[in-house]
């Protein structure tokens, strides 16, 4: 499924909520942002309550670059090449996608092909290809017709076609003379005409055209003023790029003329376009992978505890773990959408019956995920208190507020914590018999030791506020018998346990900037630079504007500038 | 059966195949005979000479090091009493010691280490934006630089060979903390080789792909030169760092196309290994080991590569260590855990009974008159001398196999303070290649550890 141009032509008479709250937008901005507004790059609002920048960084996005098909990628390319009778190459045997930043998005911008992953493409294209032309008239559909010779003029217009889908652009004539050049080689080696078609597919489908979404842009000249000297995105690369943002897939056929035909170039079209998608089933999967890198909680599927200390563990763990966190997503962007910083304080989660005994609720049973709403007992509200997040930043046998805090501080509010300095013992005092600590009480040797204490004082406070929850999420009263100290700040801001630290955490100015920048980084495929400032203000700005609403974010993500433009190509120094 | 039993092909095969790879008079795909060489034994009959085997083995997290180095220096080192190389002892004609070397380039924690032991040069943080570090590799790692030496004067039918022992179980600082043989990367882009992990992937890449038709095979050869010329072609229009990207991938189809053109020997297949997958979460890392060296050794014996890596765990792994008795993920067990790290020791004594595993595999594996170990030279190495400071001071090394003869095994070099990238250069130089420098920028040496060599 793509944005078909039928179904971009049906959606194009909605109208879009009204921009008339852009000033009560701005004066929410300034009220919510306050003093966090030099970290993200230099807004301000005047008396006036417009916002505009407070010191003008030009906006100098990052050149472009090419683009590995991730693994859902490349099998969603070749279901929408192919049809979805085909047995897709499963992901074990493809090229290994891997985080960078947090992303596989980011990732993605830096691979290269190795030997190895060469042929694994190699060995995942003949297995597709050859599904399809043991069939003959599964072949001939792909064909278009059923030539018996390689002059039948028909081939050309197979490559022209099928290479448009499978490279996302049109192919030029000595592309299309080149396949039919390698048709005619390997004839001599093969049985028939179908078969050496079959090749030059082959090489259609391993070429970097298709491996690689590919960006170059054009330059923008002096009719643009305010965008010359940088490179704007055509509207192929566009809708190739909004395309697999979106959807994981490419762009259908009705897309890529839609495209060709200046859509992108008109962003209420594209608005209404994005819409329509974002209501379509399809448009889930590849979001929710975006919150899974988001929170890093692809992770949990290894999730890996003590089974003597935590009875409760199990191999399934994990992996439900991680589902609650998705369906809490999920459930925020697509259903009930509205302030997305409610997931921090939502008591609604989605338990099946495993998880259901770490939360400690009773009567649920089997592994379907049911909606729960948790008691208002003070102990749990939000992602911060999901087991999945606990438990995956802890250690097999023992909590760390120093993860915690870390994942909270640099993931959450985008701020950066160095690593540890050389040559300094990381080992924590051992508590004696006689006289027995909580890891509260032993992390204060970090905050003793000055040379530790500038980073951990950084991190973990925030943890200490989940101290009641052990390695696996479940909630505790006492600590090996000794009492739990939750009380705790960020930054001077006090709070007494989870509760009151979600409730915190959604308010923070921080949060809100942190989720459009980090989606901005997801989008783009880089971290942001100050080059990049203009583009995420404008697109925080926005976010706030809607209410912190994510759909919003993605629809204006992709009519960003940041999103469109590219600088010139950068050569080597 | 007789000790070649193993192999299926046949002697003769060896005169067929001939010339037919690269060009080059060269044999693969059928083990070395004792029958093809000269009355010396010490090259093939026409005086052709015996092909030496290069391996990076590394395991994560750094030694104890008290416990790990032998308590004399020069020939016949001796572990102290339950020291750490003390499985080793059956080996150690094969096995030295290299110690009192340190990493020479910009330090940090982890990243700094692996780079310097693995690549001889600095790590690469990757876009400088911010305090927190991913990093790669800037040079390649030293099975690369092998590699790129072997396929230019003895060509293989893959370049090398990549396994993993233990998963990937660390965090997401970039490659330098996923994968261990790298391409290099000047740039920033993400340019490596990923280790196989699964045993039996490992199998059926190297040992079950069936037999294609060779015209079949024609067919795929033409298919990835057009490739090459698409990579070309795009290439011409991409910034420095796409090239680069796109120049590895090019070399990758031009190496697949290659040994698609140049049909070899199959081994005999060994028997498919299964997989292991975790036992109540635990993952089966003795069996693995064991079925990983096992195949390595087969490719190594046949010739499949002269150069290869196997990644026992991760820079910085999180891998348990349960065998040993451990508990926690090796990283946080081994920042935690106080004097006088009881755990950590007894992982890697444990590392060192999997190590000594491999070795005694190769060398109870027939190459030439002797064995694979005596035609090895593996370095084995760790990114800290102690992982609970992040040290990188005395570094852990060892030198295995005796290179074809080049190397002296037994030998505990201990240097004063002097670059960890002389053990590289002694490890390469052990393999045949003939350098006389060795690294980049501050890890760039010019002195070979002398006292490991045979004259």
């Amino acid at each position: 499924m793509g944005l078909t141009h039928g179904r971009f032509k049906r959606a194009s008479g909605r109208a879009r909520r009204g921009t008339s709250g852009i000033v009560g937008g701005a004066l929410l901005l300034a009220a919510t942002l306050g003093g966090c507004l030099g970290a993200i790059g230099g807004l301000s609002t005047d008396g006036g309550g417009t916002t505009k920048p407070a010191n003008k960084v030009p906006f100098k996005p990052q050149p472009a670059t090419i683009h590995r098909l991730t693994s859902h990628q490349l099998q969603n390319s070749w279901s929408a090449l192919f049809g979805t009778e085909l047995v897709i190459p499963i992901a074990s045997s493809l090229p290994s996608d891997d985080q960078a930043y947090g992303f596989r998005s980011i990732s993605a911008a830096m691979r290269t092909i190795s030997p190895l992953e060469a042929e694994q493409y190699e060995q995942a294209t003949y297995a597709v290809i050859d599904q399809v032309w043991a069939k003959d008239g599964w072949r001939d559909a792909t064909l278009g017709c059923a030539p018996t010779t390689l002059d039948d003029p028909c081939i050309r217009v197979y490559f022209a076609k099928f290479g448009r889908r499978a490279w996302r652009r049109p192919l030029v004539a000595e592309e299309v003379d080149e396949l039919v050049a390698l048709s005619k080689k390997v004839d001599a080696f093969t049985s028939s005409t179908p078969e050496a078609l079959k090749f030059a597919t082959a090489s259609l489908l391993q070429s970097p055209n298709f491996l690689f979404r590919i960006e170059q842009g054009l330059p923008v000249g002096p009719e643009d003023p305010e965008h010359e000297g940088l490179f704007k995105l055509t509207g192929l690369e566009m809708a190739t790029r909004t395309s697999y943002l979106l959807l994981d897939s490419p762009p259908s056929e009705g897309m890529l003329d839609a495209a060709e035909q200046g859509l992108f170039d008109n962003p209420e079209l594209v608005r209404a376009a994005l819409a329509y998608t974002l209501d379509q089933p399809e448009a889930r999967g590849p979001l929710v992978r975006f919150f899974r890198d988001f929170m890093n909680i692809g992770r949990l599927d290894e999730l890996d505890k003590n089974i003597e200390l935590f009875p409760a563990f199990s191999q399934t763990l994990g992996p439900a773990m991680r589902t609650e966190i998705e369906k809490l997503f999920e459930a925020k962007v697509f259903d009930e959408r509205g302030d997305f910083r409610s997931l921090f304080t939502t008591r609604t989660t989605f338990v099946n019956d495993e998880l259901a005994k770490v939360y400690g609720i009773d009567g649920i049973t089997g592994p379907e995920f049911v909606a729960v709403t948790l008691p208002n007992d003070g102990k749990r509200s939000g992602l911060l208190t999901t087991p999945g997040f606990l438990a995956m930043n802890a250690h097999k046998t023992a909590t760390s507020p120093t993860h915690r805090g870390r994942f909270v501080r640099m993931n959450l509010l985008c701020q950066d914590v160095p690593p540890p300095p050389m040559g300094v013992s990381t080992a924590l005092p051992e508590p004696t018999p006689s006289e027995p600590k909580t890891l509260r009480e032993r992390l204060e040797a970090h905050r003793e030791d000055e040379l530790c204490r500038s980073c951990h004082q950084l991190m973990d406070p925030i943890g200490f506020g989940l101290e009641h929850f052990d390695a696996l999420g479940q909630w505790r009263d006492l600590e090996a018998g000794l009492a739990i100290d939750a009380v705790s700040d960020i930054d001077g801001r006090p709070f007494d346990g989870a509760v009151e630290l979600s409730a915190l955490v959604a308010e923070l100015p921080e949060v809100g900037v942190c989720i459009a920048r980090r989606f901005y980084q997801h989008a783009t495929a880089r971290l942001d630079t100050k080059g990049d400032r203009p583009a995420v203000d404008s697109l925080v700005m926005s976010f706030v504007e809607s209410d912190f609403d994510f759909r919003a974010l993605v629809i204006d993500m992709v009519i960003n500038d940041g999103f469109r433009y590219v600088s010139a190509p950068k050569e080597t120094p | 059966m007789n000790r070649h039993g193993f192999f299926r092909r046949a002697l003769d095969r060896r005169a067929m195949l001939r010339g037919l790879f690269g060009g080059a008079l060269v044999s693969v795909g059928v083990p070395i005979l004792e029958s093809m060489l000269n009355d010396h034994g010490n090259a093939y009959a026409d005086g052709e000479p015996l092909p030496t085997r290069f391996g990076l083995w590394f395991f994560g997290n750094g030694v104890r090091l008290n416990s790990w180095l032998p308590v004399n220096q020069g020939a016949d080192w001796q572990p102290p009493a339950g020291g750490e190389l003390v499985p080793l002892v059956p080996h150690k004609d094969y096995v030295s010691v290299v110690s009192g070397l340190n990493v020479k380039t910009p330090r940090h924690p982890h990243h700094s280490g692996i780079s310097a032991v693995c690549s001889g040069g600095p790590h690469l943080k990757v876009d400088n934006v911010r305090d927190t570090i991913v990093s790669t590799f800037k040079y390649k790692s030293v099975d690369q630089v092998a590699a790129d030496h072997f396929q230019a004067t003895t060509p293989s039918p893959y370049r090398s060979l990549e396994a993993a022992v233990t998963r990937f179980r660390g965090t997401d600082e970039g490659t330098s903390f996923q994968y261990l043989s790298h391409n290099g990367s000047l740039n920033g882009e993400t340019n490596v080789n990923p280790s196989e992990e699964s045993p039996q992937a490992f199998f059926n890449r190297l040992f079950n792909m069936g037999t294609a038709a060779p015209l079949v095979l024609k067919a795929r050869a033409s298919v990835l030169d057009s490739v090459a010329n698409q990579i070309t072609a795009l290439e011409k229009r991409l910034g420095a760092r796409d090239k680069e990207r796109l120049d590895q991938h090019f070399s990758s189809v031009r190496e697949l196309e290659k040994r698609l053109s140049a049909p070899f020997a199959e081994c005999s297949k060994p028997t498919a290994p299964g997989d292991y997958p975790d036992l109540n979460g635990d993952e089966q890392m003795t069996q693995k080991n064991q079925v990983m060296s096992d195949l390595m050794a087969v490719a190594l014996a046949c010739r499949l590569t002269q150069s290869f890596s196997i990644m026992f765990s991760t820079c910085g792994s999180g891998v348990v260590m349960w065998p040993a008795g451990s508990k926690d993920g090796q990283h946080y067990m081994n920042h935690t855990e106080p004097s006088p790290w009881t755990k950590q020791h007894s992982s890697v004594t444990f590392t060192m009974e999997q190590l000594g595993y491999f070795l005694g595999k190769l060398k109870a594996t027939p190459d030439g008159a002797g064995n694979l170990l005596d035609q090895s030279s593996i370095l084995v190495c760790t990114e800290h001398a102690e992982g609970w400071t992040h040290s990188q001071d005395d570094m852990p090394m060892l030198l295995c196999g005796k290179g074809g003869g080049r190397l002296k095994g037994n030998v505990h070099f201990r240097g004063s303070g002097g670059n960890c990238s002389r053990a590289l250069l002694t490890a390469l130089r052990g393999a045949g290649l003939p350098l006389s420098e060795f690294g980049y920028e501050a890890g760039k040496t010019t002195l070979p550890i002398a006292e490991l060599e045979n004259a």
